[in-house]
């Protein structure tokens, strides 16, 4: 149950992000993971994620073959959801950083009659952000 | 020589953020490029890019090949050959 519903919060973080979300999604994932990768996988990974090469010619600069760039690109993709699987740190910090912006905008709107509903939003934000650390 | 429109990525860890740029098909990766024409911040919610439409309309008049994401955002742009 629990792991159904960390499956849904990361489908909806994602998808908010509409039609791109692939690169961002990889790029996050390699920027919390991809030290654990090996220094061959981060070469071609970055270059795919970071510099947007395509399988050809990261085959071409690598020395190896498209088809043995596109399984490596998928087997990293692979080891890094897994990494996620088990330790949630994307995850985890996707929900929090969501939690300090609207914290962020709650306090900077000017005092109104609403000030008290503001308050106990943030404060409430706050608890939720404590038990996510 | 092929030229092609694609993404760098620019930004610190775990803020990933991008710049659109032409550069020559041979060396993508020595941090040269031609010219940089916009830019895509996916960490905004929804996500931002920027795109000078002269300069990619232009780029791809002259035989710049985008990649697969830079063909979508120009797709959501507007900007048709």
């Amino acid at each position: 149950m629990q792991r159904i519903l960390q499956v849904l919060i990361r489908k909806r973080f994602f998808r908010k992000r509409y039609f791109m979300e692939k690169i961002f999604e990889q790029a996050l994932l390699y920027d919390f993971y991809g030290d654990l990768l090996t220094e061959h996988q981060r070469q071609v990974y970055e270059a795919a994620v970071f510099d947007d090469m395509s399988l050809g010619e990261i085959a071409a600069e690598q020395g190896i073959s498209r088809q043995g760039v596109h399984d490596l690109i998928k087997r990293c993709d692979k080891i890094l959801a897994e990494y996620e699987a088990k330790l949630h740190l994307v995850n985890r910090f996707a929900k929090a950083k969501e939690k300090i912006g609207e914290i962020e905008k709650l306090t900077k709107l000017e005092a109104d009659s609403n000030a008290e509903d503001r308050l106990h939003r943030i404060s409430l934000l706050t608890k939720e952000l404590l038990d996510t650390l | 020589m092929a030229v092609k429109i694609r993404l760098r990525r620019m930004g610190q860890k775990k803020a990933p953020f991008y710049r659109i740029i032409v550069a020559d098909s041979r060396s993508p990766r020595d941090g040269r490029f031609i010219e940089e024409i916009g830019t895509y911040d996916p960490s905004t919610d929804p996500s931002t890019f920027k795109i000078n439409e002269e300069l990619a309309k232009k780029w791809l008049a002259n035989g710049a090949q985008p990649t697969e994401v830079v063909g979508k955002l120009f797709k959501a742009a507007g900007i048709e050959k």
